[in-house]
């Protein structure tokens, strides 16, 4: 059990990248077309407004090494961005209220 | 001494008068106020809306003034599914009324006749000005009026592609067709407007063939060799509706030489072929304004733009998005151009605050085309804008999987191409 804190530890801590709201948002524009404004989605496609970042990014992570398969939209998106850009992401989605 | 005829004359022309200061288009829009910063943006569609939206969202002190010359707006996005039968005209129809009153922008319904780069000012039809800090052009597209086709003789080969009064043509001329009619559609060359729209169209008048007209034939005459989604196209035609959709490659029978819109007759280079319905879409220019304005460079056809900022490389402080712009490789799509909108209203939010653009903002595009109500297939790619060019990122982007052995995977799509419809104008327009 000590170990798996450890290393949840770990993981949160390489997580941490310097957020910049400016670059986040400019990463979130195109997201908007298809999950509403802000992510704020009212329809059939997945409403990302304020997912909790590390599941956020690790979903997205999982998107971009086709671990996870959706009808392949977001594999395509994903692959587009750098994980870092991902992470931007993710903690932009996240702070939305 | 005046009679009555000049009395007549008199009044005519005072009412006239009134009438024209009292429906003043732009008003005390003719200077810019000395602590204010104004940005104008002409064109209220996908490129246009969105611009204004986000800059506001991005600068809640900055003027925006929207130039639009149509109250109502029809989106080209599902304008297909219209002609078919599938869905109303309403269904595509949208205005700025609440853009204009959730986010303080002013709505100037008239049509521009130039932006005049030298003197920072935006000339209406009625020769009114608007001055501009800084200016968005999103005007669309215009047609290369050639080969017999013409402005005049349009209405009976409509094209379609500006959606509004000639979907609704087409849809009428469609529902009147004979069964055992044939529908023939000019597909264009490359580049122009919705680079998978013509065959989601031609998917969805075979769907509304089927099941209203089956003893109808439809040929598709392209003006180029292979188009968008082709694979997924040819196969889901095959797998829908069997050989009922009779396409026709340039160097296979396709090119066309002449065409007669009244007579509805088509002259290709082996043969002439009379249609029942023609669907004529002609090649495709930047919207006249662009070239009135000094935004296109001789001989070109598209808005040369510097891609971080996408400012004209011609004009300087005005900034031209969606289809009139050079963008390569990004489409002339709805979901590209509102992209674009965004990130030049974020790019132009920071030059006016003194700030560098961001560098290098990053655009996507994503295309959903139905096949049948529950048949949908998909494109998307992301992209860097760097110093000089638009670059696809190597390895993101691409179509729908060729494989769905269960379905699940189209019906899914269909789904999305309602749901990101319902997103996009949302996000824009509401």
């Amino acid at each position: 059990m000590k170990k798996l804190a450890f290393l949840l530890a770990l993981a949160s801590l390489s997580f941490a990248v310097d957020y910049d709201p400016i670059r986040g948002e400019m990463l979130s524009l195109s997201c908007a077309n298809c999950h509403g404004t802000d992510g704020k989605s009212t329809t059939s496609i997945p409403k990302i407004a304020g997912l909790d970042k590390n599941y956020m990014y690790q979903t997205l992570l999982e998107y971009k090494t086709g671990k996870r398969v959706d009808t392949h939209m977001m594999q395509k998106h994903t692959k587009g961005f750098t994980d870092e850009e991902l992470e931007q992401l993710s903690y932009y989605f996240s702070k939305v209220k | 001494m005046i009679n009555r005829r000049d009395f007549g004359k008199l009044v005519l022309g005072a009412t006239a008068l009134s009438f024209t200061a009292c429906n003043s288009l732009a008003s005390g829009l003719s200077t810019i106020p000395a602590n204010k910063k104004r940005v104008v943006i002409v064109g209220g569609g996908f490129g246009g809306a969105a611009t204004a939206r986000y800059l506001r969202k991005f600068d809640s002190d900055v003027e925006i003034v929207l130039v639009e010359q149509n109250k109502e707006y029809y989106t080209c996005p599902f304008s297909n599914a219209v002609i078919a039968g599938m869905e109303k005209i309403d269904f595509i129809k949208h205005d700025l009324n609440t853009l204009a009153k959730k986010y303080n922008i002013k709505v100037v319904y008239a049509k521009v006749t130039k932006v005049d780069g030298a003197n920072s000012n935006v000339i209406l039809e009625n020769g009114e000005k608007i001055s501009y800090t800084r200016a968005v052009v999103s005007p669309g597209i215009d047609f290369k009026y050639e080969k017999g086709y013409t402005k005049e003789n349009e209405k009976y080969a409509p094209h379609a592609v500006k959606a509004g009064e000639q979907t609704t043509i087409l849809q009428k001329q469609l529902e009147n067709m004979k069964d055992g009619g044939t529908f023939v559609m000019v597909a264009p060359a490359d580049p122009f407007r919705c680079p998978p729209g013509p065959y989601e169209r031609i998917s969805l008048v075979a769907h509304y063939i089927k099941n209203n007209k089956p003893n109808s034939k439809i040929i598709v005459l392209d003006q180029k060799d292979k188009f968008s989604k082709q694979a997924l196209f040819s196969n889901g035609w095959k797998e829908l509706y069997g050989d009922l959709i009779d396409w026709r490659a340039a160097q296979f029978g396709g090119k066309v030489i002449s065409v007669d819109p009244v007579k509805k007759v088509i002259v290709t280079e082996d043969e002439e072929i009379e249609a029942d319905v023609l669907n004529y879409i002609p090649n495709q220019k930047a919207s006249q304004l662009a070239f009135d304005s000094g935004l296109v460079a001789n001989g070109k056809d598209w808005c040369d733009i510097h891609p971080k900022t996408f400012e004209s490389k011609l004009v300087k402080n005005v900034h031209v998005i969606g289809d009139a712009s050079n963008a390569a490789p990004m489409p002339k799509s709805a979901f590209s151009a509102s992209t674009q909108g965004k990130v030049v209203a974020l790019q132009i939010a920071r030059i006016l605050k003194q700030q560098e653009p961001l560098n290098p903002p990053k655009l996507a595009n994503t295309c959903y085309s139905l096949l049948n109500p529950n048949y949908g297939i998909s494109i998307a790619a992301v992209y860097n804008a760097l110093d000089d060019k638009i670059q696809n990122v190597d390895g993101a982007g691409g179509v729908s999987p060729e494989q769905d052995p269960d379905g699940h995977i189209r019906i899914l799509e269909a789904k999305y191409a309602y749901a990101w419809y319902e997103s996009q104008t949302s996000d824009i327009f509401k």
